[in-house]
């Protein structure tokens, strides 16, 4: 802008020496204020490139995606493992329901299967099962397969018409499945005892 | 459309009287709306001059905003991504950092074994290798535990063998790792049939000196 009011006023007729002279001293006084500006400029374009790239970078981080599918699996997993060992007499088509909701595969076509016979059971225990998550991680994830192992420690307490309320600890193996409505159980069962080491 | 305003503002510049003494054209900006009843200055050049500076100041004006709008673009991007990188979940090693995952199971599984196997007359490389396993709070549980264990042991002829049936992270940072370890205990007794416990512990290690070191033991 400096410039190119100096090239003008060198052409302006009215153009005098005091004139030109202001321009001068204008723009060197200008100068200064301009490479600021410029500067501050590229400053502002290089902070939001900068910010951009590390957004960028942070969507398209690989462990991180990892990470978060980890954490979604487990709570998925935990979650699951709790709904199978909770059921109340009182309550049991809710119950068994929450049961469908968490499983998926084999291990629901059987709970579907059995689901009958098993209410039946239970309607003449007249049981009540909590279950409490102790700890849990995953071992195993294949994220490109949607599948997922998890180990949970679990207390439940299982209380009966009669009696005190037996409370047992159990440490419990599952497999997980992505479906579409999330992670679900499509195996679980008691680690073994006795078995080998895994 | 410019250029005849600047015009405008020299031949105002021109014309006025006080500006041949003014240094910069920063402080002539300034000044002359300032000075409306400077003597013998008329109120027409200073409203031009003012309208001049309005129009010559937007640019800078627009150029200030868009590097504010900028910059605080940056900010929110970078604080953006760093909220999306910097979660409880990345902080989580277990299972991303896959041969540190392997690796501290191993080293903590075969410890477990280690430090809960014993026969009657081997109660002593038992602790001798605890020592090699152990450190700060879990050292003095098991030493309080073990000397319970070494008398029963050399009594009843108890042997003790533990196997670590699956073992879980459930926390890893570069040097500390929280564990869900499940295992089996066989308990023989002379003349007895073996009966096997099933338990679960939670186990804080601690990476030092290049291994994992067994800080802390709870059940779960």
């Amino acid at each position: 802008m400096a410039r190119q009011r100096t090239a003008r006023q060198g052409t302006a007729p009215e153009g005098t020496g005091r004139e030109g002279s202001a321009g001068a001293v204008r723009a060197g006084t200008r100068n200064p204020l301009v490479i600021v500006a410029l500067a501050l400029a590229v400053c502002a374009a290089g902070a939001a490139g900068w910010g951009g790239w590390l957004r960028y970078e942070a969507t398209h981080d690989d462990a991180a995606a990892f990470a978060r599918t980890r954490d979604d699996a487990l709570a998925a997993g935990e979650q699951a493992v709790q709904n199978m060992n909770t059921l109340d007499h009182r309550s049991l088509e809710k119950g068994l329901d929450s049961w469908e909701q968490s499983t998926t595969g084999d291990l629901h076509r059987q709970l579907v299967d059995g689901r009958d016979a098993f209410a039946e059971q239970i309607a003449e225990a007249k049981t009540v099962s909590t279950a409490e998550v102790l700890s849990g991680a995953v071992t195993e994830l294949d994220e490109r397969a949607g599948r997922a192992g998890v180990m949970v420690a679990l207390r439940v307490t299982v209380t009966a018409p009669k009696g005190e309320p037996a409370v047992k600890e159990s440490r419990l193996l599952g497999s997980l499945t992505r479906t579409a409505g999330g992670w679900k159980l499509s195996a679980l069962g008691q680690a073994p005892v006795g078995g080998t080491g895994g | 459309m410019n250029s005849t305003a600047t015009d405008a503002a020299e031949v105002a510049d021109a014309t006025d009287v006080t500006d041949a003494s003014d240094p910069t054209d920063a402080t002539a900006e300034k000044d002359a709306p300032a000075a409306p009843d400077a003597p013998g200055e008329p109120g027409e050049p200073d409203v031009s001059d003012g309208v001049d500076v309005s129009r010559r100041r937007w640019p800078r004006v627009l150029g200030a905003l868009l590097a504010v709008a900028l910059i605080a673009t940056g900010g929110a991007l970078y604080a953006e991504g760093r909220q999306l990188r910097d979660t409880p979940a990345t902080a989580n090693l277990a299972l991303t950092d896959a041969e540190a995952t392997t690796r501290v199971t191993g080293d903590v599984s075969s410890a477990l074994g280690k430090i809960f196997s014993y026969g009657p007359g081997a109660t002593a490389a038992t602790r001798a290798a605890a020592k090699e396993i152990l450190a700060g709070k879990a050292l003095q549980q098991y030493a309080a535990l073990f000397g319970q264990v070494e008398r029963q042991s050399a009594d009843q002829k108890l042997t003790l063998t533990t196997e670590v049936v699956r073992a879980g992270v459930t926390r890893l940072t570069g040097s500390s790792a929280h564990l869900l370890v499940f295992l089996d205990q066989v308990y023989e007794r002379r003349g007895r049939a073996p009966t096997t416990a099933s338990a679960q512990l939670t186990v804080v290690a601690e990476l030092r000196e290049g291994r994992w070191w067994i800080v802390e033991i709870g059940s779960t």
